[in-house]
């Protein structure tokens, strides 16, 4: 990467060396402990404040007849079982990095309000909708050999080959990708994939939680895998370097344009948020994981 | 021959439960999600009048579709029990008026987009999760409700966006509060946030 910026080393030479930090990193974090789903383990002491009414409970059940409803219509705000509330498993990440990770949140905060807000706000009042959406649709298109050969690692082949002829309708049809065509004309609807969710199907943790400036939540494994799509972009072949000003250029125009039809988000889900750095690493972990299950 | 008829009644007969359960959850939703997006595609009501009356029935939709009390409940999961009945009742409460006050105003921004109900899934025997997805100018959105029958009622008690619980997403916020403090910090940190709305 950039210690190849300015050598006469080729492009080959380059890849080997990014292949062998992928296989370095992917080392040093297998080491590492992954995502443990636990549950919420109750304080068996710290109930004690609170008056049960257990014995209110039982008459309830004893007068009424179906045995399944019998406590909760007249006591709604009664006490809870755990079987009442814990459906789901808990999603907790690792974040030995808090104090950064917190810091970089805050970084990533002023960069949203400061400076991608204000030039994607711009952006959008000088560039038509219709025009954000077909450059929307250029860019998805463009970002097809990740999802055909990410579908086909992790054993999808089928969404790998209607990846693969929606790319091919695209391209064509779809004027170099400018229209959804696969979609709009023919209904064929593909398979998000990256490379980050194929690590995590081959059973691969998230290892911790990171934030990094600018490109924001993220986390070792995750890491990996966006530097794994970033050598299928097709994007990033326009020059001789692996990060040149182009492809940067483009991945942030990329941004620029996602964000157009995104303005407000960040803030609702700020405004909603009770703690929004909390808020935001586990809406990580849950969108990830989703993925991995999709 | 035998075999042919006693196979086609055993298909007649596993065809019959299935449509007494389906679609009455997905229904409940999907009419009471309708009703939000009639008033907002209302054209009577424009201008900073119209906003009002729209964020007025809003949640008025709203407390009919979501059961309020479940949802805090399964957010605060056991440390549900920590709270008094009066801490319940005002958690309850603060709650509700931070997830209207989040989500109502971004609700009422939409004009547009169009939602498809494509599902239902069973979660356990009295919950099911009715799946639906909004088409925007930027992509589809999944967006999943949780919905759980009470005295014959189908309410939400969990929206999932994009493979995000809400209430999951709180709980994970809320128990770090709660892993040190009492019951009433954490009231009194809603009470902030609810003033400051």
């Amino acid at each position: 990467m950039r210690y190849c910026e300015g050598t006469p080393y080729s492009k080959r030479v380059c890849l080997l060396g990014l292949t062998a930090c992928l296989i370095i990193l992917l080392f040093l974090f297998l080491g590492l402990p992954p995502l443990h789903a636990a549950s919420d383990s109750p304080d068996p002491d710290t109930g004690a404040g609170v008056n049960v009414p257990v014995a209110g409970k039982q008459v309830e059940e004893a007068g009424s007849i179906p045995v399944a409803t019998a406590e909760k219509p007249s006591d709604e705000y009664g006490n809870v079982t755990e079987e009442e509330v814990v459906g789901s498993e808990e999603l907790r990440i690792a974040d030995p990095i808090e104090p950064w990770n917190r810091a970089m949140y805050h970084v990533n905060d002023k960069f949203y309000f400061w400076l991608l807000k204000p030039t994607a706000k711009g952006y959008k009042y000088v560039v038509p909708e219709a025009v954000r959406g077909l450059v929307s649709n250029f860019y998805q298109n463009l970002e097809a050999p990740v999802r055909i050969v990410n579908n086909f690692l992790q054993g999808k082949p089928g969404y790998a080959g209607l990846e693969l002829a929606r790319f091919l309708i695209n391209s064509t049809v779809g004027v170099g990708g400018l229209r959804d065509c696969a979609t709009e004309c023919f209904g064929i609807n593909g398979r998000d994939a990256d490379f980050g969710q194929t690590l995590g199907t081959y059973g691969l943790g998230f290892g911790f939680y990171v934030v990094w400036p600018i490109l924001g939540p993220s986390s070792p494994r995750d890491t990996v895998g966006w530097m794994g799509d970033w050598l299928l972009r097709p994007q990033s072949y326009l020059s001789s370097k692996w990060i040149s000003p182009e492809s940067v250029g483009l991945y942030a125009h990329e941004t620029v344009n996602y964000m157009s039809f995104h303005l407000g988000d960040y803030e609702a889900i700020k405004g909603a948020a009770i703690d929004p750095y909390i808020a935001m690493r586990d809406a990580y972990v849950q969108y990830r994981k989703s993925l991995i299950e999709r | 021959m035998r075999i042919w008829l006693g196979g086609l009644m055993l298909v007649i007969l596993l065809m019959v439960p299935f449509p007494a359960f389906a679609g009455v959850p997905l229904d409940t939703v999907k009419t009471n999600v309708n009703g939000v997006l009639d008033v907002l595609r209302d054209p009577k009501l424009q201008g900073e009048a119209g906003k009002k009356v729209k964020e007025q029935r809003i949640a008025a939709a709203a407390e009919k579709l979501f059961d309020f009390v479940e949802l805090s409940k399964r957010t605060l999961g056991l440390n549900w029990n920590k709270f008094t009945p009066d801490q319940r009742k005002e958690f309850v409460e603060l709650f509700k008026t931070i997830l209207k006050d989040a989500y109502v105003e971004k609700i009422t921004a939409y004009t547009n987009e169009q939602v498809n109900f494509t599902k239902e899934v069973p979660l356990s025997e009295d919950t099911v999760e009715v799946q639906s997805v909004v088409v925007t100018k930027g992509g589809q959105v999944p967006i999943y409700y949780r919905v759980l029958k009470k005295e014959k009622e189908w309410k939400v008690y969990d929206v999932v966006i994009e493979g995000v619980s809400l209430i999951s997403n709180y709980r994970t916020q809320f128990r770090e509060i709660l892993g040190n403090n009492p019951p009433e910090k954490l009231l009194e940190t809603l009470r902030k946030k609810v003033g400051k709305g």
